[in-house]
């Protein structure tokens, strides 16, 4: 591999390097430009620009030649991306093919990818959670991984920040385990969802609660977010294909064009991260060496505040491919446990059935949201035979069918006047906390490569009995509920999915109080190379049971000011 | 129909777009080539038949008006697996002689109350371990694909979808408590 470093130094040097352009990366860059410091960032991916990369947003069904399904040569080709419930006709080229990047799956893990400008920004969920107190006492409380080194009134305020900024909606609930944050207008449950809502009251008291879940769109206050160039969610309820909207969060529509519009921005796509450069004289991180998506030839820029925001696990890969005489096992991993303690959201089991009641109604319209269980178990105490617990997505919905029994004359006046409503249908999932274990790992494979000549990632997650119990609970659990409430049919699953599906992958580069058993402090530093911080999944101490997207917001938010002070003293 | 209904989505859908920046609606139905599937022109123009038999052309345009063989091929060439395209074409193959068994005649010599009876019929065959029960299995598989991809491939149409039923990128704000007596019901 030629080392191209054509451009001089001083051309190559910024005042910060940002290391991937998704949720997290994108919240840094934009902090660290609004606070006036010349910041590159850079994306392994291809440039998505906001709306004119977008071919699919306002296609119509039937311009789909396959309306919306992938075909089986692609399915064939990309075993693993195929099983994400995403990947569809309108969205495949926002996805990372299997043989892009391929990894070592030392135990089953489907690893989820979107290498563009944005990354995953553009196909999240949407579904934005603060975490409380009860979430960040959990390691501590229960006596697993480590202490979390930031409290909830540390990270509110930045919560607030982003918030704000994002667009989230969402009603004022009230609920200590889900505090409450700076919300646009919610969105209204349906009649049914309402009603299971006062089930619920009725038979748990204020133990359990099923609320509007606060999601990224733009539902009120317009004028502000004109700013940004977008406008009011429009209930398309397409976001996947990228938003002309900009209806929703994403780094595309919000944040990138926020920064580049301070002029402090620079933007690097097609740009693979090899690996942080370290000077060992000056004992500080100076830059990173990148692979050339097209030439895959090597060029190197530097800065004194690096961040490092590749996605959870490429972090991890980064900063293990990161070696030098000082750190021979990966930058700032001297108590050897970078990449260790991986864990992620089990999203195993979901419960279905029907409701008859309520059948003289229907609903109309769209809604980017639903319905959001906060975790009620073990939130004040321990109180169940497994340790934490699960939220769970909830919705009703109901809509006109046609009856296709019969053929002919028949059948087509039945097609197009669907009359037939049938039950209401309810369904739930599952999204429990895992336990970081130090045997859930990823690690460089000695031997295999990438294409661009990475080592291969070697990912070993697996679920153990605490999920499995969990799991149970859930099923459980919910099925009383649904019982409760009269709903009829109750059908459970666990399906037993393979880890990864999530698309929640966490940990590797947690932090903690103590550089003996974390990598990153309080503000998200490497303990060992202050100079680097990580504010993406890598980071996460423990899981909880929230989206995380929004926590990795926050940190990137608070980080980058932090970064900023230091440079200044 | 109703078209004053059909009109008003209609003006709904134009105000709609003009709101959305970039859009690109030249658009054609894409014909991909059957390679894998192995189709006679004379099996194309029978799986026309059964389509229009399944949902025929009135005052409202049938199956075969709107290309739906068309769009059942492009399917199971693409999104189907071998070993389902090997069923689906072995039942297409029985098909002819199901017909003369059952019928009397060829398919487009039927009446179309009878051609209607033969797929009913057809769709519910019971397969077996038997010759007989393989070829019922094949042949009950390739109508209630048919079927299946019938109704979606004239449902999913550009015309059923612009000008009967329009499809609407922006469908409104969410009414959660709509009570179905208030809903017009325009009969098309």
């Amino acid at each position: 591999m030629a080392n191209l470093n054509l451009k001089s130094k001083e051309e190559r040097t910024y005042e910060a390097i940002v290391v991937g352009s998704g949720i997290s990366g994108s919240w840094a860059a934009k902090e660290l430009c609004d606070l006036g410091v010349k910041t590159l960032m850079i994306e392994r991916g291809r440039n998505v620009e906001h709306i004119k990369d977008y071919p699919t947003t306002n296609m119509l069904p039937y311009e789909f030649p396959h309306r919306n399904q992938i075909t089986q040569e692609v399915r064939d080709a990309n075993p693993i991306v195929s099983k994400c419930y995403a990947f569809n006709e309108d969205a495949a080229h926002f996805f990372v093919k299997d043989a892009e990047h391929p990894y070592v799956q030392e135990k089953p893990f489907d690893w989820i990818r979107g290498y563009q400008v944005g990354g995953k920004s553009l196909l999240w969920a949407r579904q934005v959670q603060r975490w409380s107190q009860y979430d960040f006492d959990g390691p501590a409380r229960d006596g697993f991984a480590v202490e979390w080194p930031i409290s909830y009134d540390e990270l509110a305020p930045w919560y607030s920040h982003v918030e704000k900024f994002a667009g989230v909606s969402g009603n004022k609930d009230g609920l200590a385990n889900l505090p409450d944050g700076e919300f646009l207008p919610g969105y209204e449950l349906n009649v049914v969802e309402k009603y299971f809502q006062g089930k619920l009251k009725e038979h748990y008291g204020n133990d359990r609660h099923m609320i509007s879940s606060r999601c990224a769109h733009i539902n009120g206050n317009a004028e502000y977010y004109a700013k940004q160039g977008r406008v009011m969610c429009q209930n398309r309820n397409l976001c996947q294909r990228g938003c002309p909207f900009g209806g929703y969060f994403s780094s595309n529509s919000s944040t990138i064009p926020w920064a580049l519009k301070s002029g402090n921005l620079t933007l690097r796509p097609d740009a693979v991260v090899h690996s942080v450069i370290y000077d060992e004289q000056k004992g500080k991180a100076t830059g990173v060496r990148i692979i050339d998506a097209h030439t895959k030839e090597m060029e190197e820029f530097y800065a004194p505040v690096l961040f490092i925001n590749a996605a959870a696990l490429n972090t991890n890969l980064i900063l293990l491919n990161s070696t030098s005489n000082r750190f021979p096992n990966g930058l700032g991993n001297d108590n050897g446990l970078m990449g260790k303690y991986v864990a992620f959201h089990n999203y195993r089991a979901r419960v279905s059935g029907e409701y008859e009641g309520h059948a003289e109604y229907t609903t109309s319209g769209g809604r980017p949201t639903s319905g959001y269980f906060p975790r009620f178990r073990n939130v004040e105490k321990q109180e169940t035979d497994f340790l934490r617990g699960y939220a769970a997505g909830f919705s009703a919905g109901r809509g006109a069918k046609s009856d296709n029994s019969g053929i002919g004359a028949d059948l087509k006046e039945s097609l197009l006047n669907p009359d037939q409503y049938g039950p209401w249908r309810v369904g739930s999932h599952m999204m429990g906390e895992t336990i970081p274990k130090e045997s859930n790992y990823v690690a460089l494979d000695a031997n295999l490569r990438d294409p661009y000549g990475m080592p291969q990632l070697k990912i070993n997650v697996d679920y153990d009995d605490n999920d499995v119990k969990m799991t149970k609970d859930y099923i459980e659990q919910m099925t009383e509920m649904f019982e409760k409430a009269g709903f009829t049919n109750i059908r459970a699953e666990d399906d037993n999915r393979t880890p990864g599906l999530d698309i929640h992958e966490m940990g590797g580069i947690r932090m903690g109080k103590d550089p003996k058993t974390s990598l990153l402090n309080a503000n998200h530093q490497l303990h060992a190379v202050p100079n680097v911080y990580v504010t993406d999944g890598a980071a996460m101490t423990s899981t909880s049971t929230q989206n995380p997207s929004l926590t990795y917001m926050a940190f990137a938010a608070r980080a980058a000011h932090h970064a900023v002070k230091e440079s200044k003293k | 129909m109703n078209r004053r209904i059909a009109l008003r989505h209609l003006a709904l859908i134009s105000g709609g777009l003009a709101l959305i920046p970039s859009c690109d609606f030249s658009s054609e139905d894409i014909l991909a080539a059957y390679e894998k599937l192995k189709i006679t022109a004379s099996q194309k123009s029978l799986l026309g038949d059964i389509s229009n038999t399944i949902i025929p052309a009135g005052e409202i345009k049938g199956a075969l008006d709107l290309e739906v063989p068309d769009f059942i091929l492009v399917m199971i060439n693409d999104c189907f697996t071998t070993e389902n395209q090997i069923l689906f074409t072995q039942g297409l193959a029985a098909f002819p002689a199901y017909v003369k068994n059952s019928a009397g005649s060829s398919f487009d010599k039927l009446e179309t109350k009878k051609k209607e009876e033969v797929i009913q019929a057809g769709t519910k065959l019971e397969s077996g371990e038997t010759e007989e029960g393989m070829t019922n299995k094949a042949i009950a598989y390739f109508l209630n694909t048919a079927k299946r991809f019938t109704i979606q491939g004239y449902m999913a149409s550009e015309y059923i979808q612009s000008e009967v039923i329009p499809y609407s990128l922006i469908p409104g704000e969410y009414n959660g408590a709509v009570l179905i007596s208030d809903l017009q019901k325009p009969l098309i």
